[in-house]
Order: C-alpha cells, then structure tokens, then sequence
C-alpha cells in the first residue's frame, strides 16, 4: 500500500459519492413512491460493476488495494458510489412510518438482486475472457 | 448546490480513505469472514443515522448534513464490496456458503440495529 494509492481511494471515493447524489436526485424527480428506489438501483448497479470489474482486473476480491486501478476504480469509486448505510436509513424510515413489511421488503430484494448482479457481473466478465 | 457538492465530494473520500484504512488494519479470521467491511458499514450506519436525526431538528446545517451522511457515512459504507463479497464466498466452498450466509444475517441486522442507535442519540429526548 503506497500513499498514491490512498490518493487513488480519495479521489474514487469522492467521485463515486457525487454520482450517487446525482442519480440519487435524477431518481428522486421521477419517481415518487415509498420504495428507497434511487438507493436499490445505486446498489445493483454498482454490485454488477463489481463483479465485472473484479474478473476484469483479476484480482482477488479480499486483496484489491495495491494497484491504482484497483484502488481508485473498486474501493474507491464503486464503494463511494454504493452504499450500505442509506439502504439501513431508508429502512428505519419505512419502519417508522409504520412500513415495516416494505422495509423488511426492501432490505432482502437489495440483498438478493445485488448478490445475483454480482455474479451475474463476474460471469460477464469470464465469459468475455 | 456547490457547497454541498464540494461537502459530498471531500466527505466521501474522507470516508473512503477510512474504509481502506478498516480494509488494512482490521485482522480477518481464518474462515474468510469480511470483518473489515462489516466494521465499516456498521460504523457508517450508525454515523447516518446520527447526522440525519441532528439534521432533521436542525442541529446541524445542510452542508455539514451533506458532508456527515451522504459523504462520509456514504463513502465509509459499501454495498458493491458486501454485495461481491456474499457471491464469492458462497461459491466457493460448503464452509464458505455457510460464512457468507452468517454474513448476510449479521450485516443486515447490526446494520439495522446500528442506524436506529444513530437516529436515536440525535434525537433530543
């Protein structure tokens, strides 16, 4: 781990946090339901780039800082990009308006389909190799 | 709208570096167990839910909101690592499916529970 590569984390990291802000709102404009839409479709989809981009890379997913590719693309800007903590927040607040079955709904649809959009990236990505 | 794309931006590379900084320093057990990116996500959860309830009785301002929650707390946490992490373990190995199964239950319910102890500190009683 050099310190360029903490470089690389930062600047992915602060890239991906404004996407998610950006589509995050986009989503927000249009569509006005209860369901944390903009959140799931974040999770999914950085979830499939993830998978797609491991295989890509080839690198072991518990062992992926060290290259600046890496470091910048995968723990930086996909994991800026994602995020766990609002799909927690956004079910607390279902929860709190008395939605507990749409939050229980929520957590286990973002769970399952972004398990599945992982594999379904990593397969991509070694059925191209 | 700049000021808060500036906080969003430093702030989630702020949490980033500290997700990499959990990545490297958090020991992982021998049966491949993701506890750096569980810690993470558990940290970032409760720091959400923190900034969120200061933010909704305007303890705090926009911005500072904006960098907390949508940019450390954001950047800290990682769907795309949880979500990869659950497909490779469990398909790697009998072991590895059960690990990733104990993962997904522990993530998803301290998780929860971290977020509702965030919201309830912020909140004055």
């Amino acid at each position: 781990m050099r310190p360029i590569d903490i470089v690389w984390v930062g600047l992915g990291g602060g890239v991906g946090s404004v996407l998610r802000l950006w589509i995050g709102r986009v989503v927000g404009e249009r569509y006005h339901g209860d369901f944390p839409l903009g959140t799931f479709l974040i999770n999914v989809s950085g979830a499939l780039l993830i998978g797609y981009l491991s295989v890509l890379f080839e690198v072991d997913w518990r062992d992926r800082y060290g290259a600046a590719l890496n470091s910048g693309v995968l723990t930086g800007l996909l994991g800026g990009y994602t995020t766990f903590s609002s799909m927690q927040l956004g079910a607390a607040q279902l929860a709190a308006k008395k939605e507990s079955v749409v939050a229980v709904f929520y957590l286990l649809l973002s769970v399952v389909v972004g398990i599945l959009a992982a594999g379904l990236g990593a397969s991509i990505a070694r059925a191209q190799g | 709208m700049i000021k808060i794309l500036v906080a969003v931006f430093v702030g989630g590379a702020v949490g980033a570096i500290l997700r990499e900084l959990f990545m490297l320093n958090v020991p992982n057990p021998a049966d491949l167990f993701p506890l750096d990116i569980l810690a993470a996500n558990l940290v970032a959860s409760f720091l959400l839910g923190f900034a969120t309830a200061l933010h909704s009785r305007k303890a705090v301002s926009d911005g500072v909101n904006s960098l907390m929650g949508t940019g450390i707390a954001g950047g800290l946490s990682t769907f795309s690592s949880f979500a990869y992490g659950v497909a490779v373990l469990a398909t790697a190995s009998a072991m590895g499916a059960l690990v990733a199964a104990a993962y997904v239950v522990v993530s998803l319910m301290m998780g929860y529970a971290a977020v509702v102890a965030g919201l309830m500190l912020g909140t004055k009683h």
